[in-house]
C-alpha cells in the first residue's frame, strides 16, 4: 500500500515539479550528497554510487523500477533512523534524479557528486 | 542528450527489436571487450589511425623548414604551453588535500595510455581509443592498475550493460568528439588555442558562421577529414602534417574558391591579405585564452590548491598581423636558440615576407612565454610540469627535464621570452561584421604598415593625388 503512494506521488512530482522550486531550496546536487552518498562513498559496502555509476537508461530504471523495492526497508542512521524512503520526499527524489541523469556516465558531464 | 533518452525509454517499453535500432552497431557484438572488439572488423582502419599524426604525435613536416627531413610532432618538440609529453605521459599528481591536479598530457592522446610506438603490433593496436573521437556518450578516466601502471578507461568500466550501450552509438566524428582534446589543451578551456573552444559544439552563426547550428553547422570534419585516418591543415605552429598533399584553405576551388566576393576591391585584397584576417575580427569570444605565460614565476591558487605558471589571459582577443607563406621555422630541442630582433626567442615563426609571391597577411593569436635556456648549449629546455603543478619547486622541474631531455645533470640555465605564432582559423564572423575599410586603412588602424614592409598606408598613394586636384 505504501510504495503505491509514493509511486503515485513520484510521478504527479515529476509533471509539477520543474516550476516549483524556489532558488533558496538545496538542488540536486546537495540532495544527493545528503541521502545517497553517505550510503554509497568509495568503499562502501552497498557499492560506490554517484551519477556516472550508471548511464541515462539505467538512472531512468532505477528510478522507475528498482530504487523502492531495494531501498524500502532500509534505514537511514544519518537522519534519525527513519526509513531511507521516508526521509526523502518526492520532490527532493525528482531533484536526485535530474542530477543524475544530467551527470550520468554518458551525459556530456558526468559528474561525481564531490 | 535529453531527447535520445526519452526516445530510448519509451521504445524500449515497446520491444527489444525496436530499441535494437537506435544505435549503429547495435547488431555488430553483444559485449564490448575494449578495443579488440572493433578490431575484429576494423584493423584496416584501425591500423591507418596507428600510422596517423594523432596516434603517433610524430609526422612528416615538410612545412617546418629547418626539419631537414626529420619526422617532428608532440612527441619530440618543445611548446611553451605544457612544453613536452615525454615526462609528463600519465599518472596521478594530487595536491596535498589529495585531490587530483593532473593526469598527464596523454589525457590528449587518442590512445589507453601506452606511449606510441613506431612498430605496429597488436598491443598497439588494442591501445587505440577509437571510441573517443566516434562513440557519442562516451567518457574516460585515469585509473591505476594492481601493478601500478595507469591506464586511460571507460567511466562505466565495471559497468558492462551501461558500456555495451556506449560503445554502439558508433558514428562519425562530431564537434563535440573533437574539442574533447582540442578545446580542453593547453591546461584549460581554450587556454591554447583561442579560436578553438568548448562553445563551438553548440554555437549560433553569430559566433561562428560554419559552426553555428543556425548557420552552416558544419562538423569539424566537413573541413579536416582526410581519408584513412590522415586529416588535412595543421595551422601555422604544429610541425607534423598528416597529409602534405592536402592542405585545408578557405580558398580552396570546392569551399569559397580564390575570389568570392561580388566586390572587385575584396577580392583584389584576397591575393594579399588572407581570408580569416577580415573574417576573424576577434578570437576567444566565449572563453578567455592564455597570452602569456610566465614559467619563470610560480603562481600558488590557495583554493584548488595548485602550483602553475603565472598566466596572462586574454579575451576577445584582436589577432596580430604577419605575412606567412605556409611554412614555418620552429626552435627545435637540441638546437641553439635564435632570437628576434627584440631578443625573444621565436618558437614557431611564419615564413614569409611582402616580396615573396606566396606570402599573404594572415591573423595570429601571439603568444609570448618565458621559458629556461640551457647555459652553454643555448637549448630550450622543457619542463616535468606534473610535478611542479604540485610542489611548486620550479627550479626541480626544470632541472629534472634537463636531466630528461639532455642527460645534463643539475643544469644551470637562465630564463628568456618566447614569441609563438598561431594561425587563428576558426570563429569566422558573419560577413556583414567582416573588417571594414577603415579598420586598415585609417590612422591608428589594426596594421602595422612598417613592419609589414610598406612605406605606409598604400591607400594615401591613391588619396592623395585626388586631394591635388581638387
Ligand atoms: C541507508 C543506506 C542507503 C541509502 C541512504 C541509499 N542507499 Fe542505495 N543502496 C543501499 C543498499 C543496501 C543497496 C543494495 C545493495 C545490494 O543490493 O547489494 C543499494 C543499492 C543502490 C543501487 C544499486 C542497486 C540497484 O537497485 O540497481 C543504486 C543505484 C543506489 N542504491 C542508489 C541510491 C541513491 C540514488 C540513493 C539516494 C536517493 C541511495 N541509493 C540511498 C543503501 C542505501
Ligand atoms: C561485426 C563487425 C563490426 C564490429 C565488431 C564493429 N564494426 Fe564498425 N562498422 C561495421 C560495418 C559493417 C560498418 C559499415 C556500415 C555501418 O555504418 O553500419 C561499420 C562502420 C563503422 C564506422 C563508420 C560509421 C559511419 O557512420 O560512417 C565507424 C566509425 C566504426 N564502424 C567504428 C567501430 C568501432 C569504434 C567499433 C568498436 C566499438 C566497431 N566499429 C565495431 C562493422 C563492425
Ligand atoms: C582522433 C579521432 C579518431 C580516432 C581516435 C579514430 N578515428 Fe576513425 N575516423 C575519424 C575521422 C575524422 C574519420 C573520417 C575521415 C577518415 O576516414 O579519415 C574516421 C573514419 C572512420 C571509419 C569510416 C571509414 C570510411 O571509409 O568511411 C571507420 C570504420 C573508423 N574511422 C574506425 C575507427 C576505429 C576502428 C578506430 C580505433 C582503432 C578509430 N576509427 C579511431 C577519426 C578518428
Ligand atoms: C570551415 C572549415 C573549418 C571547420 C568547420 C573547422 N576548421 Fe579547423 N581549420 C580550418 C582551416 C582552414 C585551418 C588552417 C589549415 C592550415 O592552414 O593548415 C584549420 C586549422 C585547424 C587546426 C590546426 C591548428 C590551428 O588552429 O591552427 C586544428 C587543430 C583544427 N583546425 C581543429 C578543428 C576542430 C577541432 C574543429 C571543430 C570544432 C574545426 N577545426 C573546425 C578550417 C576549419
Ligand atoms: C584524443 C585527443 C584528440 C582528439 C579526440 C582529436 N584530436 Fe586532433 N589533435 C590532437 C593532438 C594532440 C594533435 C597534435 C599532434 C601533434 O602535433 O603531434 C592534434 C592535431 C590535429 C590537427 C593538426 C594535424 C596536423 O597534421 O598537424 C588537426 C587538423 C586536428 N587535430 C583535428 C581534429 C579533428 C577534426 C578531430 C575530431 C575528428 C580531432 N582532431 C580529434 C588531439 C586530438
Ligand atoms: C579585405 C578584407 C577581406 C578579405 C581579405 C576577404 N574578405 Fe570576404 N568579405 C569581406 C567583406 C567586407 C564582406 C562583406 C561584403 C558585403 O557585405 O558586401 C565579405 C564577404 C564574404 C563572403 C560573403 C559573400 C556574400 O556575397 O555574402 C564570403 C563567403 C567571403 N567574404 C569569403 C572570403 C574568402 C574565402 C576570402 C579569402 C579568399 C575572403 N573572403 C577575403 C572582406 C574580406
Ligand atoms: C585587413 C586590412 C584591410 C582592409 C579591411 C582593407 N584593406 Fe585595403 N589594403 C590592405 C593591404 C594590406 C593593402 C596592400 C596590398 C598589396 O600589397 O597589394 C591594401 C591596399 C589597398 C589599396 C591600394 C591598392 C594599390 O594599388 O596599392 C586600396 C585602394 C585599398 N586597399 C582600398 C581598400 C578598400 C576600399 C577597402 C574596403 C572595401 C579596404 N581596402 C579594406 C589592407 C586592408
Amino acid at each position: 500500500m505504501r510504495k503505491g503512494k509514493l509511486l503515485a506521488v513520484v510521478g504527479a512530482a515529476a509533471l509539477a515539479t520543474a516550476g516549483l522550486a524556489s532558488a533558496a531550496e538545496p538542488d540536486g546536487r546537495v540532495l544527493f550528497k545528503e541521502y545517497c552518498k553517505p550510503c554509497h562513498a568509495a568503499n562502501s559496502p552497498h557499492g560506490e554510487v554517484t551519477p556516472m555509476t550508471l548511464i541515462q537508461d539505467q538512472w531512468e530504471r532505477f528510478f522507475k523500477e528498482k530504487l523502492v523495492p531495494s531501498h524500502k526497508e532500509l534505514v537511514d542512521s544519518n537522519h534519525g533512523g527513519k526509513k531511507v524512503l521516508d526521509v526523502i520526499t518526492p520532490e527532493m527524489l525528482q531533484k536526485i534524479k535530474k542530477f543524475a541523469i544530467d551527470h550520468a556516465a554518458d551525459s556530456e558531464h558526468p559528474m561525481t557528486c564531490g | 542528450m535529453r531527447t535520445i533518452t526519452a526516445v530510448v525509454a519509451s521504445v524500449g517499453l515497446l520491444a527489444g527489436a525496436a530499441h535494437a535500432k537506435e544505435y549503429s552497431h547495435q547488431k555488430y557484438f553483444e559485449h564490448y571487450e575494449g578495443t579488440k572488439t572493433c578490431l575484429k572488423c576494423h584493423e584496416k582502419e584501425a591500423t591507418t589511425f596507428f600510422h596517423s599524426q594523432h596516434y603517433q604525435w610524430l609526422g612528416q613536416a615538410p612545412q617546418i623548414v629547418n626539419s631537414h627531413g626529420e619526422k617532428l610532432g608532440k612527441l619530440n618538440t618543445i611548446n611553451d604551453f605544457c612544453t613536452n609529453p615525454q615526462s609528463n605521459w600519465i599518472g596521478l599528481v594530487r595536491n596535498s588535500r589529495g585531490e587530483v591536479l593532473t593526469k598527464g598530457c596523454s589525457q590528449c592522446h587518442a590512445g589507453l595510455g601506452a606511449l606510441p610506438q613506431a612498430k605496429i603490433s597488436q598491443a598497439q593496436l588494442e591501445n587505440i581509443d577509437c571510441l573517443i573521437c566516434h562513440a557519442s556518450g562516451y567518457q574516460r578516466d585515469l585509473y591505476q592498475n594492481p601493478d601500478g601502471s595507469w591506464s586511460w578507461k571507460p567511466v562505466l568500466w565495471k559497468n558492462q550493460e551501461g558500456m555495451d550501450s556506449v560503445s554502439k552509438r558508433i558514428g562519425l566524428p562530431t564537434r563535440t568528439n573533437c574539442l574533447r582534446c582540442h578545446a580542453g589543451s593547453g591546461g584549460g578551456p581554450n587556454f591554447k588555442r583561442g579560436d578553438l573552444e568548448y562553445a563551438l559544439a553548440d554555437t549560433d552563426k553569430a559566433f561562428d558562421v560554419h559552426m553555428g547550428s543556425d548557420g552552416a553547422n558544419l562538423q569539424c570534419t566537413d573541413c579536416h577529414a582526410g581519408e584513412d585516418h590522415r586529416v588535412r591543415g595543421r595551422g601555422s605552429d604544429l610541425s607534423g602534417t598528416d597529409d602534405p598533399a592536402k592542405p585545408l584553405s578557405c580558398d580552396d576551388a570546392n569551399c569559397h574558391g580564390a575570389a568570392p566576393h561580388k566586390a572587385e576591391v575584396l577580392n583584389f585584397h584576397a591575393q594579399r591579405v588572407y581570408c580569416t584576417t577580415c573574417h576573424v575580427p576577434v578570437f576567444a569570444k566565449q572563453d578567455a585564452t592564455d597570452m602569456v605565460r610566465d614559467w619563470s614565476k610560480p603562481s600558488y591558487n590557495a583554493e584548488l590548491d595548485k602550483w602553475s605558471a603565472t598566466i596572462t589571459m586574454g579575451k576577445d582577443v584582436v589577432p596580430v598581423y604577419a605575412w606567412y607563406n605556409g611554412t614555418t621555422w620552429e626552435q627545435l630541442p637540441g638546437q641553439p636558440v635564435k632570437r628576434l630582433a627584440g631578443g625573444a626567442v621565436g618558437m614557431m615563426m611564419p615564413q614569409g615576407d611582402r616580396n615573396d609571391p606566396k606570402a599573404r597577411i594572415f591573423p595570429f593569436k601571439l603568444h609570448r612565454a618565458k621559458m629556461p635556456v640551457l647555459d652553454g648549449k643555448n637549448f630550450i629546455i622543457p619542463i616535468v610540469v606534473e610535478e611542479f603543478f604540485a610542489n611548486g619547486n620550479i627550479d626541480e622541474a626544470v632541472k629534472h627535464a634537463a636531466l630528461d631531455t639532455y642527460g645534463v645533470k643539475d643544469a644551470h640555465y637562465t630564463w628568456t621570452d618566447t614569441e609563438r605564432y598561431m594561425g587563428i582559423f576558426h570563429e569566422v564572423t558573419p560577413a556583414a561584421k567582416a573588417l571594414a575599410c577603415l579598420d586598415c586603412h585609417a590612422p591608428g588602424g589594426r596594421l602595422d604598415w612598417k613592419a609589414l614592409g610598406y612605406a605606409g598606408d598604400p591607400i594615401l598613394a591613391h588619396l592623395q593625388p585626388a586631394h591635388t586636384v581638387k
